[in-house]
């Protein structure tokens, strides 16, 4: 199955050199040039990956990303020229998946896009538990109490990596590499911004996680199952 | 004495003399920086100086008039009292001791009655060395003795028929009671044939001491209050002209602080003071507009910079995917082409860095940079960033060693920061290095962690440390064109550092090589006030010294002492130690 890339960005140079280098790695890249018709192209194409540049005309794209992740989990790239602290957090708080700064390497934007693509193709079926919530990780689901609580692909490798290991602490660069893919140290807020989107789904009070705990100046580790 | 007591004595008189020479000197000083001070004392000193001059001249004058027609008076109403007395016995015949005796009382006693006579005490005395016929009169027989003595007598009998004046002090008739002033005068009548009397009257100058000490008294009290009013006079007018100054001297220093805003009051006068506060406000007008179209001007700047580095990104971005598809396709090219897709890659690689690290010093030039620390161990980053740099220290042919306490150097810190300055000083390190190694040490204390980059490479002059952090500065233009680099790097690593309140010191000898520390403080509020380690730390390795080439050593001799011995050269066959002893702490190395 090819996969399909939709390319959000106002820049038409760019986009189209985007398109390029997706091609190049067997990609199929779908182009829109402004914040307002993205969602429609979205729902038009369904595409397997999103990449959102975050200074757009019209609807920024905050808010894009905001109206995508609203009806659809898919992984979304935002492609950033401010890497400062603010824009970065507010574009991954608003639901995107991971970000790559201006100007990037063609090989770092698909080693980015890959990773997001890749399935953990696991023979046999798999089941997990933490705390009170079951994991199907075969067929992709989470429950607690017979419920289905729907997560994002990334939220729920998150989850599946701190669970298959319960008894270990991970460190949030040994998360980047499991759930991100990233080989050398990147920026840990991903992890931060990430592991408060997946506490808001799956714990009952956030505030006092009993899933997905802090382990002080380490990182996290799963909670104890019942 | 016993030994202590000799001690806590001489320890007294030395904190004594301590005490009054500070208390002098904290006087003096404040004598020195008050102009107001000092022009009360010495108005004081010169009018003090001024009334005591004149009062002693005044009060000498006042005693002398005072006394001088005291004692004329006195000298005529005696010769005056003389006279009368002679004449009563010159009219009075006698022939009796009995008439005689009675003659003399009377003659005194009508003397101390009859008005006219100011004496006080009268004496009525037979010639000295002639015998007694009657006895003497004396209206005061206690006195006789202690006031007319024998000189007064003597000097009256050979003055012949004048007046002897002499100052004599009149004992108190209460015991023990303050002596009066007086003056004694004697004369001689001849009271019969044969029968010389000296007569002496005693007048009492009391009055006029008394006079004279009210005029002293006034005299006093006038010239203390000349003195006070001239104190408050002078203080008054240095105030007046003081003050003014003071005041400017604070506006200008607040000026200086950088409140511009800041005026001189009292501008609105005709004197010489709002004419100096006009020009004053008009300087600071002047200075605080010139600041004020800087500050806009640089800002201005700031923002073009930062702006213009965002709108680059994009452009760039395509810049390079184009580039890296043209470059990854080189080999269907000619060789001017495929060359040339090379250096264009190149290029890109060396502006984004550039671009990048012109982005990072805007941020920190508009105070936009951002803390973002959290707790971690040095050595963790410094390890890390040793790890990554030894491909280019292969390259180099650099061996690095990392010496770490064995003590946690854990800090809260912003690790990208961190690792940006290490990363930064130990490339730099090695790409100074030539050949030689590099040392990283790491040490520790309560307060603040450190970590030295050392290289034993070409060095800096005294004149190049002090340009090292300046932005595209270069030490050598020529040869580090061709390393690459920004010339922004060990700029933004000094804004990282005092981004933690840390410290980045360079250090440099010509030949000897280079070292740069960078201090942190554990947490935040902690002032560094000694760095824990010196700027260059002992050498890894025991026996090398600085600017020497490692020398060979057989693999087998594990002697400190390196003794060349080229026949063999050792296993890898490179220029190397071997195994050298392990000083204290870990030392790890990466080659």
């Amino acid at each position: 199955m090819k996969v399909r890339v939709l390319v959000v960005d106002d820049d038409t140079a760019l986009a189209e050199m985007i398109g390029i280098v997706l091609k190049g790695e067997g990609i199929d890249a779908v182009f829109c040039a402004d914040g307002d018709s993205a969602l429609g192209m979205f729902r038009t194409h369904q595409p397997d990956l999103v990449l959102l540049d975050l200074m757009l005309p019209g609807k920024d794209g905050v808010q894009v990303c905001r109206e995508i992740r609203a009806e659809s989990g898919v992984p979304i790239i935002m492609l950033t020229a401010k890497s400062d602290t603010l824009d970065v957090v507010v574009g991954l708080e608003s639901g995107a998946d991971d970000y790559v700064s201006k100007p990037f390497k063609p090989k770092e934007l698909v080693a980015r896009i890959k990773a997001r693509m890749r399935r953990s193709e696991d023979p046999g079926p798999e089941r997990l538990a933490v705390g009170d919530v079951e994991i199907d990780v075969t067929g992709h689901t989470v429950m607690r109490d017979g419920e289905r609580i729907a997560l994002t692909p990334l939220e729920f490798d998150l989850l599946v990596a701190l669970a298959r290991k319960p008894w270990q602490v991970f460190t949030r660069e040994v998360l980047l590499e499991r759930v991100w893919g990233y080989r050398h140290s990147a920026d840990t807020r991903l992890v931060n911004v990430h592991v408060q989107r997946l506490r808001s789904k799956i714990e009952r009070d956030p505030e006092n996680p009993e899933i997905v705990l802090t382990v002080r100046g380490v990182g996290y580790k799963a909670g104890a199952t019942r | 004495m016993p030994h202590g007591l000799v001690t806590r004595l001489r320890r007294a008189v030395h904190r004594a003399r301590v005490v009054t020479v500070r208390s002098t000197r904290r006087a003096v000083a404040q004598w020195r920086s008050s102009m107001q001070l000092r022009v009360v004392t010495t108005a004081l000193a010169i009018g003090l100086a001024a009334i005591v001059v004149l009062g002693l001249y005044l009060s000498t004058s006042v005693r002398d008039g005072i006394y001088e027609q005291r004692l004329a008076a006195i000298d005529r109403e005696a010769a005056r009292l003389t006279e009368q007395v002679s004449k009563s016995f010159s009219d009075t015949a006698t022939t009796s001791d009995g008439e005689l005796q009675i003659l003399l009382k009377d003659s005194i006693a009508t003397l101390a009655a009859t008005g006219g006579s100011t004496a006080e005490e009268y004496f009525l005395l037979h010639e000295m060395g002639t015998t007694v016929r009657v006895s003497d009169i004396v209206t005061r027989s206690d006195l006789t003795d202690v006031i007319i003595t024998d000189e007064v007598r003597e000097a009256n009998l050979a003055s012949d028929g004048d007046q002897v004046l002499q100052a004599v002090g009149i004992p108190s008739r209460v015991a023990n009671g303050m002596a009066s002033p007086g003056v004694i005068v004697g004369s001689t009548v001849q009271a019969a044939p044969g029968a010389k009397y000296e007569i002496y009257y005693l007048y009492s100058l009391e009055p006029e001491q008394e006079t004279l000490s009210f005029v002293h008294r006034v005299l006093l009290a006038g010239g203390f209050g000349m003195l006070a009013l001239l104190g408050v006079v002078t203080w008054t007018m240095a105030r007046q002209t003081v003050t003014p100054v003071t005041r400017a001297a604070t506006v200008a220093e607040r000026l200086a602080e950088g409140h511009l805003s800041e005026r001189m009051p009292g501008a609105r006068g005709t004197d010489e003071m709002a004419s100096l506060a006009r020009s004053f406000n008009e300087m600071a007008e002047s200075l605080q507009d010139q600041i004020r179209r800087m500050e806009e001007l640089s800002a201005m700047q700031r923002r073009f910079v930062s702006d213009v580095s965002h709108e680059l990104r994009t452009p760039l971005t395509t810049i390079r995917m184009a580039s890296e598809i043209i470059h990854e396709s080189r080999h269907q090219m000619d060789e001017d082409a495929a060359r040339s897709a090379e250096l264009l890659l190149g290029q890109i690689d060396r502006f984004e860095s550039l671009l990048a690290d012109l982005l990072e010093i805007s941020r920190f030039d508009a105070g936009a940079a951002v803390l973002d620390a959290e707790r971690r161990d040095l050595r963790d980053v410094v390890m890390s960033v040793v790890e990554q740099a030894a491909p280019l220290a292969r390259t180099k042919d650099v061996r690095v060693s990392v010496r770490l306490p064995d003590a946690s150097a854990a800090a809260d810190f912003d690790p990208r920061r961190i690792e940006r300055i290490l990363r930064n000083l130990v490339v730099n390190a090695i790409e100074h290095a030539e050949e030689r190694p590099v040392e990283v040490t790491v040490a520790e204390d309560d307060r603040t962690v450190a970590v030295v980059v050392r290289d034993y490479g070409v060095g800096m002059t005294k004149q190049e440390v002090e340009h090292v952090f300046d932005r595209f500065w270069r030490a050598d233009p020529a040869r580090a064109r061709t390393t690459g680099g920004s010339g922004l790097g060990l700029a933004i690593a000094l804004e990282d550092a005092h981004l933690h309140a840390g410290r980045l010191d360079a250090w440099g000898r010509p030949g000897q090589g280079a070292s740069f520390r960078l201090t942190l403080p554990r947490s935040a509020g902690v002032q560094i006030a000694e760095p824990p380690v010196t700027m260059a730390p002992a050498s890894h390795e025991p026996g090398l010294r600085t600017g020497q080439i490692p020398v060979v050593n057989p693999a087998a001799g594990p002697t400190p002492t390196a003794i060349p011995d080229l026949s063999d050269p050792g296993d890898d066959g490179a220029e190397r130690l071997a195994a050298p002893e392990r000083p204290a702490g870990n030392d790890v190395e990466v080659h």
